[in-house]
């Protein structure tokens, strides 16, 4: 019996992967079916209700792709968004940020021209205060990592007699934390998810608080329109905070 | 409405559950129940009646996670933040609370031939008296209990949770009982509320929200996230399948995922002993340079002398926290 359930079990897995497949496929045919010039100029009359100030692109075991993902960096800030950060669980953007830094200004001349040049492109080790789009690469040891930090420097100074325990608050925590991101920085209002696994993959747990997330199936090949989707999509979520 | 369905999956349930159960299952899963309000609207019923008929679902749900062999299950029942409702709403709540927990200890048998074990999880001393005393009670008689866990997160954040957790390692630094250096990323997920669970396989949030409003943020970060758009009175077993299948769909990368950050904290932690053991050397080594051997069995010993210290601090901790729920208990006897 164990062994029928098995097989019917694989079965359905396979099931489920063949019309994820079919779907996707299908999305990407009526794509280029559709005359893609109208939906262009149709997109820019959509307007999109909402912006989020900060967007975080969080590519979730895939093969990172950087002219997909400088592409998205430019389109966001094409659109308005101030702050863009980008994530990947093995951190390979943060060691190759450098790689990225180019694609993004080599893409921002190709899609803005000279116009794209008033943009400017920082990395989260560059620390700055300029009101200008900003891009950070984000890596795990942003996340968890600089909570255990701010808790080892809060219980430094109780060791040191500074501060005592019962004064240590959520804002004090919240203020320590706010310099991962630096200047200020409001919390990300929307993460887009790209890859096939759902899980934030350890993406700033501490700042996605009231983080919307909406998933696409990949960054590769992803294009203009699926991320106006996307921000539409974030357009209509209501936030109520907790009333 | 009682805590605990009894009966049976009908066939084609039965038989769904044991194809799911071939694969791989989640041993914990998480639920924010949202929709309760959006459902009594849409029905035309009272606020409380669609909480009411939330708390019935929850029930069939631990019922459905027992047959489908799930152990552990976390609810977001309450938020700091629902403090900010209407007085009106959050009276009825903590009523409807109230009613639960009462009915809870007259149930405490069926609990207890069940194994059912409940944890509340949140700052209890932002509650009405009355409560926290039934809510201590309640947790008091089903503690030994270990066939199935039902953690209840009421007046809770998780932020604030974290945020009480740095305020319980700088207490233990306050005591002496551990050093600033000893706080580490293991040590602050023993600090939480959840410190006796393992972390959510799979969060579940319906009525088609996607965010995680301040839910087990630390918890769930390598956890399957499936959001789903159907209200919580309206969840079926079917729902809940398909968010399973969901999970098993991602459990290979996650696990894969999971390892990763497992063996990069592991190598954190070695890197911080290293670091503690070379400012010691620094500092006691009288200016020689210490040889490989002695530096080695310095590591040993301060990687020993920590680890005692932070099992001596848990212990403490877990201490405080007992003798407050039984503080708790003994002053409801009392009154």
């Amino acid at each position: 019996m164990a062994l029928l359930y098995g097989l019917l079990w694989r079965f359905l897995l396979v099931v489920v992967h063949v019309n994820r497949a079919l779907v996707s496929w299908l999305r990407v045919w009526l794509r280029s079916w559709k005359d893609r010039l109208w939906e262009r100029a149709m997109a820019t009359f959509l307007s999109l209700e909402k912006l989020p100030v900060h967007i975080g692109l969080l590519v979730a075991e895939e093969e990172p792709s950087y002219t997909d993902i400088a592409n998205l960096v430019v389109w966001c800030m094409a659109v308005g968004i101030s702050y863009v950060s980008v994530y990947d669980n093995h951190g390979i953007f943060r060691k190759n940020n450098s790689r990225l830094l180019e694609e993004i200004v080599r893409q921002q001349q190709d899609l803005l021209g000279v116009d794209g040049s008033k943009y400017n492109v920082e990395f989260l080790s560059n620390s700055s205060d300029k009101h200008q789009p900003t891009v950070k690469v984000l890596s795990p040891e942003d996340g968890k990592q600089s909570i255990v930090q701010a808790a080892q420097q809060l219980c430094r100074s109780v060791e040191n007699k500074e501060r005592r325990s019962k004064d240590i608050s959520v804002s004090m925590l919240d203020i320590l934390l706010r310099g991962t991101l630096q200047c200020n920085i409001p919390d990300p209002e929307l993460v887009l998810k790209f890859g096939p696994v759902n899980s934030t993959l350890g993406f700033l747990p501490w700042h996605i608080r009231l983080t919307e997330f909406i998933s696409l199936p990949s960054h590769r090949n992803v294009s203009y329109e699926d991320m106006l989707g996307a921000l539409q999509r974030y357009g209509v979520c209501q936030q109520r905070l907790g009333q | 409405m009682s805590w605990i369905r009894e009966g049976e999956l009908n066939l084609l349930e039965k038989i769904s559950a044991n194809v799911l159960k071939a694969g791989p299952m989640p041993k914990h899963v998480a639920f924010i129940m949202d929709g309760n309000r959006r459902f009594a609207r849409k029905k035309n019923m009272e606020r409380q009646e669609g909480h009411m008929q939330g708390f019935n679902k929850l029930a069939e749900t631990l019922r459905w996670c027992k047959h489908l062999n799930i152990p552990e299950v976390t609810v977001y029942a309450f938020s700091i933040e629902n403090f900010k409702r209407t007085k009106d709403e959050v009276d009825g709540l903590m009523e409807l609370a109230k009613q639960k927990f009462e009915r809870l200890l007259e149930e405490r048998d069926n609990l207890e031939k069940h194994g059912v074990c409940i944890r509340v999880l949140g700052d209890l001393d932002m509650l009405p008296l009355d409560l926290q005393q039934l809510i201590a009670k309640a947790v008091i008689t089903t503690k030994a209990h270990n066939k199935c866990f039902l953690n209840v997160c009421f007046a809770y954040t998780s932020r604030y949770e974290i945020t009480n957790a740095v305020r319980e390692m700088a207490w233990g630094v306050e005591q002496g009982l551990i050093k600033a250096s000893d706080v580490s990323e293991a040590l602050l997920s023993e600090c939480l509320y959840s410190n006796n669970s393992p972390n959510p396989d799979l969060l579940i949030r319906t009525s088609g929200e996607v965010r995680l409003s301040d839910f087990l943020l630390w918890q769930t970060s390598h956890s399957c996230l499936v959001f789903q758009s159907v209200l919580w009175p309206e969840y079926s077993f079917w729902n809940l399948c398909e968010a399973i299948l969901q999970y098993q769909l991602n459990h290979k990368s996650i696990q894969k995922a999971r390892d990763l950050h497992r063996d990069h904290q592991a190598l954190l932690q070695l890197e911080a002993d290293r670091a503690c053991v070379a400012e010691h050397l620094q500092h006691h080594g009288n200016g020689k340079p210490a040889d490989a051997q002695r530096r080695q069995e310095a590591l040993l010993h301060h990687t020993a002398c920590r680890e005692e210290r932070v099992h001596d601090f848990l212990e403490a901790l877990k201490h405080k926290r007992d003798s407050f729920f039984n503080d708790l208990c003994t002053e409801g006897v009392l009154a």
